[in-house]
């Protein structure tokens, strides 16, 4: 089985931190491109840096030194890939999280080979090319559903609503639970807790206090894993077309999955579905109001640039901020000792802005063709699962916001802090005309 | 040209059948399979197709 420690030795007390800080509470309730000037210097120092442990964690850990910062591009792709050096099975992400947490909320995504290999074929093929090209009439479908809705939510509100929450999170919602098979009704109450479980920096999602924000951790993951067996158990009996029912019926090294795998699956493909193409959809609507001539530009052929406009989209709004890896073995990362037990985490905003591998970077560039965001990951085993799905959500709804409402505008985004998903909690729009 | 598929690297990630659909596909059993040797002149999306594989799951020669 996967090992699953969110709680081990990382560094020593006498190595040195760089001057730079990425691990205080402050910095990461600023904005992107505030936190980008530190990572630009950063980047400049020509290696990974070793950084002290993220501030007032929910769980402190006293063997807990730090962590090594990866925020160059080709060092980012290189943690990436060498994933035996690397692991995902101690855990994602640069925060400390109580183990029992973490085993019911990661999955495939916080193990590593073999069970990892074995797992994720599990769910592979209802995410390939061709698949979403079957599925692409009803994302389109939902597509115009979600824009209906947000047209009848701007009059209702008087000409003014919330973007995130009248369209920007409902499409993305819509298509992973039709892929996995959780009802209408339901899968609106599987997003807002996982919503909450992935908020543990935001006190209006989950109090103030520490027994507070476990408390209501441990209550988002007991209500998604309770739905999650509950479908399954369901198609154990009525088998359907539905990625949950593939789980309920699969097996791996000849054993069925347990709840909790299923669950963990389950938690895992909510919180991936839903808070990733949400992020994207909200800073990219921003990105068009904050550059109109790129806009303007994209109208004028909407259809033949839409492609390279979502991938320009999605590494303006680099959805997930951080992953964060554990050294499995002594070994030179460059040009730095990494010690076995050493955090090493992956900063893949600052990997799309890097100068070295991605031209004019601090440029919103809707016509940048190729496009070598690593948005959707380094290239490596974890490689984003849902990138197909996220590239034909993205361009059916901008294809809808776009042509229904062209001159739909956003105002100031109102920003979650944290360090894990780069979240707009709420960001008004209206139309201009 | 030959074209190899590792089936305990693979898992499915479609990244193959991306860049040729004709060529790749990855089916219920979460792997990519090859739908046909490939043609001399489709050395260069075979190439990429290696290149991108997020599992160095694939080769090629011939």
């Amino acid at each position: 089985m996967t090992q699953h420690v969110t709680r081990s030795a990382s560094g020593s007390p006498d190595r040195p931190y760089d001057e730079l800080d990425i691990s205080s509470r402050a910095f990461w309730s600023t904005s992107a491109d505030v936190r980008e000037k530190t990572f630009s210097l950063l980047r400049e120092r020509g290696t990974v840096t070793w950084h002290p442990p993220f501030q007032e964690q929910l769980l402190e850990d006293p063997d807990d030194y730090g962590f090594w910062a990866v925020t160059r591009y080709d060092d980012l792709v290189e943690v990436t890939k060498r994933h035996e050096d690397f692991l995902s099975g101690p855990g994602i992400l640069m925060e400390n999280l109580p183990a029992e947490l973490v085993e019911a909320a990661q999955s495939i995504i916080g193990m590593d080979p073999p069970r990892h290999t074995k797992m994720r074929r599990l769910v592979a093929a209802a995410f390939t090319p061709k698949q979403m090209r079957r599925i692409d009439d009803r994302i389109q479908a939902n597509a115009r559903m979600v824009v209906d809705d947000l047209e009848k939510a701007l009059e209702r509100d008087g000409g003014q609503t919330d973007f995130v929450a009248e369209c920007a999170e409902l499409l993305p919602m819509h298509n992973i639970n039709d892929i996995m098979g959780v009802p209408d009704g339901q899968r609106q109450q599987a997003a807002h807790e996982m919503k909450v479980g992935t908020s543990w920096n935001d006190p209006e999602f989950v109090g103030e206090t520490k027994e507070e924000v476990l408390g209501r951790l441990f209550q988002a993951m007991t209500f998604s894993h309770g739905l999650a067996t509950s479908l399954a158990g369901e198609r154990r009996e009525n088998p359907t077309e539905d990625l949950i029912s593939s789980l309920a019926h699969a097996e791996v090294d000849g054993e069925t999955l347990t709840d909790e795998e299923i669950g963990a699956f389950f938690v895992l493909l909510t919180i991936a579905g839903n808070d990733t193409t949400r992020q994207s959809t909200t800073h990219g609507l921003r990105a068009l109001t904050d550059y109109p001539a790129q806009r303007a530009w994209l109208l004028d052929d909407l259809e033949e640039r839409m492609p390279d406009a979502v991938e320009e989209i999605v590494r303006w709004a680099t959805p997930i901020m951080t992953f964060r890896r554990t050294a499995g073995r002594d070994c030179q990362l460059a040009g730095q000792q990494i010690t076995e037990g050493d955090k090493v985490v992956m900063f893949y905003s600052s990997a799309n802005r890097d100068e070295s591998r991605i031209e004019r970077p601090h440029e919103l560039d809707l016509s940048r063709h190729p496009n070598p965001h690593i948005s959707f990951g380094g290239g490596g085993i974890h490689h984003c699962l849902g990138n197909q799905l996220a590239r034909f959500q993205l361009k059916a709804l901008f294809t809808e916001l776009l042509t229904r409402l062209p001159d739909l505008q956003a105002g100031e985004p109102e920003l979650t802090p944290g360090n894990f998903l780069n979240v707009v909690k709420r960001m008004s729009c209206w139309r201009q005309s | 040209m030959k074209v190899h598929i590792d089936t305990t690297r693979c898992t499915g990630h479609g990244l193959c059948e991306a860049v040729a659909e004709d060529i790749f596909e990855v089916g219920d059993d979460g792997m990519a399979h090859l739908l046909a040797d490939p043609d001399a002149d489709r050395r260069g999306e075979v190439d990429q197709a290696v290149a991108e594989c997020p599992t160095r799951a694939l080769s090629a020669s011939g």
